[in-house]
């Protein structure tokens, strides 16, 4: 480098001048040692002229960084224990708010594909009651009036899922396919042209009416899923279904929509047909998404559709369906993707974080200042050479900075490996479309939280030293003098505060974990052990026509029935807890026998009778379905207690239901309810159970009004065995793939399983917050033992003339542990304060424990004060264990 | 000859501009080394200016980093490897700004000395 070179030069300069010096005086007669002495007293101090000299260059500032750097290394690598301990400290609090930050990043700021997505809304027909479960679905003629009377969107454009499972025919097989029927100016509302061939428009002003019916546009996941990724499918047939489509086009890469799919997506054209042209609660109902124009505000928008949709309720002939529809509802398209309970859930950990990353920086400004107050003699030396404030600043800055970078690069690889450990968790609950992985805005955030931890940690300690009064330091004994006292208080002050912010994560994570043991406390109705569920697509393009129940199920469950080492099976539309599937009853009054003019809406499910041996369902009442039970008997039904509850003729005695006539399933037979199953969880456990009915599958046949729904779209095969899963699953693939090709794709897993997928998010959120919580307790617990180590050696001399004065050593052990004991109780009380007025945020997250729940307080209270202790016992055991005549000794 | 001791009295401290111009105006008569501009400025000065090497040395770095002056390594008489300074031409020009202030404020404090009071 010039400037080394530039260095060097300057130091020949100064040595030639020296040297032409001394011959001078060497000419004028005195000896060469007396001239070379006498030359460099005549020069002065050549460190300090160069040092100048260099100055006049401009690059000192640099120099000085480099020279502090250097030192700072030294210093850290000749004390390897500090050095580390604060490493790992600032690690443990850069890992977590950069996990939590990835994740949040991930889930919630992700941009849209869409072009200007923050104008895309969702509008949906809406009832000014709250409390009536309409769930929104508009009908054409409505959404039509909406198009063109209001002035407010550039464009409406409406979708809707195709309904059952969907399998998309491909170079590779049968797969299942997320199909949706959309209108045709849908993708440019979204603002997105595929990347190869068209959109579906043919016209500019196309809807709903243009279009060519049988084109389809693939999405890129399952064109290079299926096909390979082949340009040439574009103007070629694929087949849907059994039903032949036209590919017209191909979206761009990391296009989705709706935006997070379970699987590949493909778009048709909507086609509306004669039920369109009603408005009646038969009629279909699409979604419906609209771009703002550029300057309207949401509030706008809603306050004029509010305003047409009065007039179109008009169109209403039925009274009660009017009032549902009379007013709409306007969402922004992104808030609909992340449910506010996630997003409660997500801040709450980010703001659990951020705790922790605070309790590591106070931990490491106390680390540091009792570095700086063992370093006295040294700084005051360099203030007495001349080293003025800022520059002592500085070299604990470039100390801090040292630290605090090793401290975050090695918190980044904790937070990646942490991330991929919790990765099946996290997949459970928000569906992440990349994988997780750390892009720019990670990087400049650690940047900062870097920066950020480093000054604040350094810069308290950093500043006292710098200011610290010279001569005291300098004097002998300085060290032991009581000029400390002030900086005592001020660490003590500090781990104060650590106790109280790591008291109140303890306290969530308590609550979490009480949460967590209520939940799995919760009778769940039904055994779990031991039984494997297989989760069935069904593609029923294949059976149309026939009878799957006999054709399809029976034969099947035969089958798995005689598997070996398989004690029981039994077929299920959804086994409880499942959540990939449910369907829903709506029957009107007059339907039933004797409850005449009451409504009922139940979850409906079908069951095979042998799913008794496999689940040991509790009967309140009546019998479960037997042999008995075929397509030309009795048609039967089994209810749920919740639903016995409500539709009960009794009210008193739920088992009155038993015998009920109901409405017809099949033909012209009035079914009868013979069974009332206890409560069974049917979502999550937190949630209760709604009412339910069931039929049993051997009855349904393709003429019962509930065949559609319940056998030709999803069916779970439940069975009880004591093998294995992983040695099960490919029998059972086999059985599958001889029913039919498409099912060998379907998804195992067991029961056990799919209760603990239902915990919800609370789970993962308790095993983070435990890890958080146990390392704020780790930080707490070391800082503490730190201060008071230190006082116990800064006070040797003082215990030893108590010592010497005839005070006890149990006196010495409890004055340091009345020390601890003082500096605990302030702090948990603060921390019991602040954890009751957090306690508001945690609220919504806890099942079976209030938020202020004194037991956990206490217990948590009593566990941080008991660990504290024990933490000021050794050095409280030291202190009780100076010798006096050491500790008395000058040093 | 030894440095007579009572020098110390007569060691004016030099203001950074005015020894500036004293190198510069040594540099007029040719290019020398930093040990040759000292003891030149103590000889034409009649022994009365000894330029601290402390000022000497930051002083040239900086005239060089203003580029009133240019540097070269060369051989001296005796063989000796020294680094040699040069004056440009914009340290011409500037040695003459220096120059006339320099004046200005000879006269002007000539003045204020040669002030008689009034007589009464």
């Amino acid at each position: 480098m010039r400037w080394l070179q530039k260095k060097s030069e300057l130091d020949a300069e100064i040595e030639a001048h020296m040297r032409m010096a001394e011959a001078e005086r060497v000419e004028c007669g005195e000896s060469p040692e007396q001239a070379r002495r006498e030359a460099e007293r005549e020069f002065g101090n050549v460190a300090l002229v160069k040092d100048v000299a260099r100055e006049a260059w401009g690059w000192m500032w640099l120099e000085r960084l480099v020279q502090d750097l250097k030192y700072a290394l030294r210093q850290l690598r000749k004390s390897p224990t500090f050095a580390s301990t604060v490493i790992a400290t600032l690690a443990l609090g850069i890992a977590a708010p950069t996990a939590m930050f990835t994740i949040v990043d991930r889930v919630m700021l992700r941009p849209l594909p869409y072009k200007d997505a923050g104008r895309l809304v969702e509008i949906k027909d809406w009832s000014s009651d709250v409390s009536t479960h309409y769930f929104g679905h508009t009908p054409y003629l409505d959404l039509e009036e909406w198009r063109r009377w209001s002035k407010s969107f550039e464009s409406i454009s409406f979708y809707t899922q195709a309904n059952g499972r969907n399998f998309l025919e491909g170079k590779t097989g049968t797969e299942i396919i997320n199909f949706y029927n959309v209108s045709t100016n849908l993708f440019s509302v979204l603002g997105v042209v595929p990347q190869l061939g068209r959109d579906f428009r043919s016209e500019k002003d196309g809807f709903a009416k243009s279009g060519d019916a049988s084109s389809i546009v693939l999405s890129d996941t399952a064109w290079r899923l299926m096909f390979g990724g082949d340009p040439s499918i574009l103007g070629k047939s694929v087949k849907v279904n059994g039903v032949p489509y036209v590919v017209v086009g191909i979206m761009p890469r990391g296009f989705a929509f709706p935006f997070q799919p379970k699987a590949p997506q493909v778009w048709t054209i909507v086609q509306l047909g004669d039920k369109d042209s009603g408005r009646t609660d038969a009629t279909p109902g699409y979604e419906v998404i609209g771009r703002l124009k550029k300057g309207v505000s949401q509030a706008q928008a809603t306050a004029e559709l509010k305003a047409l949709q009065v007039q179109v309720a008009k169109g209403y002939a039925d009274a009660e369906v009017r009032e549902q529809r009379s007013t709409i509802w306007m969402n922004p398209y992104s808030d609909s993707l992340v449910d506010s309970d996630m997003q409660r859930a997500l801040m709450m950990l980010l703001a659990a974080s951020a705790l922790l990353w605070l309790i590591a920086c106070v931990n490491t400004t106390n680390l540091l200042l009792a570095r700086a107050s063992a370093r006295q003699r040294e700084i005051a030396v360099r203030g007495a050479l001349g080293a003025g404030h800022w520059r002592i600043v500085q070299q604990f800055v470039v100390e801090g900075l040292l630290l605090s970078t090793g401290g975050s690069l090695i918190g980044l690889g904790m937070a990646l490996l942490s991330i991929k450990l919790f990765a099946y968790g996290i997949k459970q609950h928000m569906v992440m479309p990349v994988p997780i992985a750390p892009d720019i805005r990670i990087m400049l955030l650690l940047l900062v939280l870097t920066i950020i931890t480093a000054l604040l940690s350094s810069i308290w300690p950093a500043w006292m030293a710098a200011h610290a009064p010279v001569e005291p330091a300098l004097k002998q004994g300085g060290l032991q003098s009581g000029s400390a006292q002030k900086q005592h208080r001020l660490r003590g002050l500090l781990v104060v505060v650590e106790i109280a912010l790591s008291l109140t994560l303890l306290v969530g994570c308590g609550l979490l974990l009480r949460t967590i043991y209520a939940l799995r406390h919760v009778p769940l109705g039904f055994r779990t052990d031991h039984i494997v569920v297989a989760n069935l697509q069904i593609p029923s393009y294949k059976f149309k026509g026939e009878n799957m129940t006999s054709n399809l199920y029976l034969p099947l469950l035969e089958r798995v029935k005689h598997l070996p080492g398989v004690q029981a099976a039994g077929l299920m539309s959804e086994v409880p807890l499942g959540n990939t599937f449910n369907v829903i009853l709506n029957l009107n009054g007059d339907t039933t026998g004797k409850n005449a003019g009451k409504d009922i809406s139940a979850q409906l499910n079908a069951g095979s009778p042998g799913l008794q041996k496999v689940f040991g369902f509790k009967m309140l009442a009546g019998r479960f379905f037997n042999e008995e039970d075929t397509p030309t008997s009795q048609p039967v039904l089994i209810v749920n207690r919740a639903f016995a509850k409500l539709y009960s003729p009794d009210q008193q005695d739920m088992s009155k239901v038993v015998g009920m006539d109901f409405w017809h399933i099949s033909g012209d037979k009035r079914t009868k309810i013979i069974g009332v199953l206890d409560d069974m969880h049917q979502k999550t456990i937190a949630d209760a159970s709604m009412p339910e009915v069931e039929a049993s599958i051997t009855q349904l046949t393709p003429g019962s009004g509930v065949y559609q729904p319940l056998e030709t779209i999803a069916m779970d095969i439940a069975l009880r065995t004591n093998r294995d899963l992983q040695s099960i699953i490919p029998e059972l693939r086999e059985v599958l793939r001889q029913a039919d090709p498409a099912l060998a794709g379907s998804n195992f897993t067991t029961m056990d399983q799919v209760v603990e997928d239902s915990y919800g998010s609370q789970q993962l959120a308790a095993h983070l917050l435990e890890i958080f919580g146990g390392s704020a307790l780790l930080l707490c617990v070391a800082g503490l033992y730190g201060l008071l180590a230190y006082i116990v050696s800064q006070r040797t001399r003082e215990l030893g003339v108590r010592l010497a004065l005839g005070a006890q050593r149990c006196n010495l052990l409890w004055m340091v542990m009345r020390q601890a004991g003082v500096l605990l109780l302030i702090g948990v009380f603060i921390g019991l304060a602040l954890a009751i007025a957090s306690g508001r945020l945690v609220r919504s997250y806890l099942y079976g424990v209030e938020a202020h729940d004194a037991w956990t307080l206490g217990c948590v209270a009593a566990t941080l004060f008991v660990v504290g202790m024990a933490a000021a016992y050794l050095p409280a055991r030291r202190a009780a264990n100076v010798d006096p005549m050491e500790a008395l000794r000058a040093e | 000859m030894m440095m007579p001791k009572e020098n110390y009295k007569n060691r004016i401290e030099l203001l950074q501009g005015t020894l500036d111009m004293l190198i510069l105006q040594t540099l007029q008569w040719g290019e020398q080394h930093g040990y040759a501009i000292s003891q030149a400025i103590r000889a034409h000065s009649g022994d009365v200016l000894q330029v601290e090497t402390g000022s000497l040395y930051p002083a040239l770095h900086r005239l060089e980093r203003q580029k009133w002056v240019k540097s070269e390594w060369k051989q001296t008489e005796s063989n000796q490897r020294a680094k040699y300074y040069r004056i440009t031409a914009a340290g011409k020009e500037q040695l003459m700004q220096n120059r006339n202030r320099w004046e200005q404020m000879v006269a002007a404090i000539g003045g204020v000395l040669a002030t008689v009071p009034d007589a009464e």
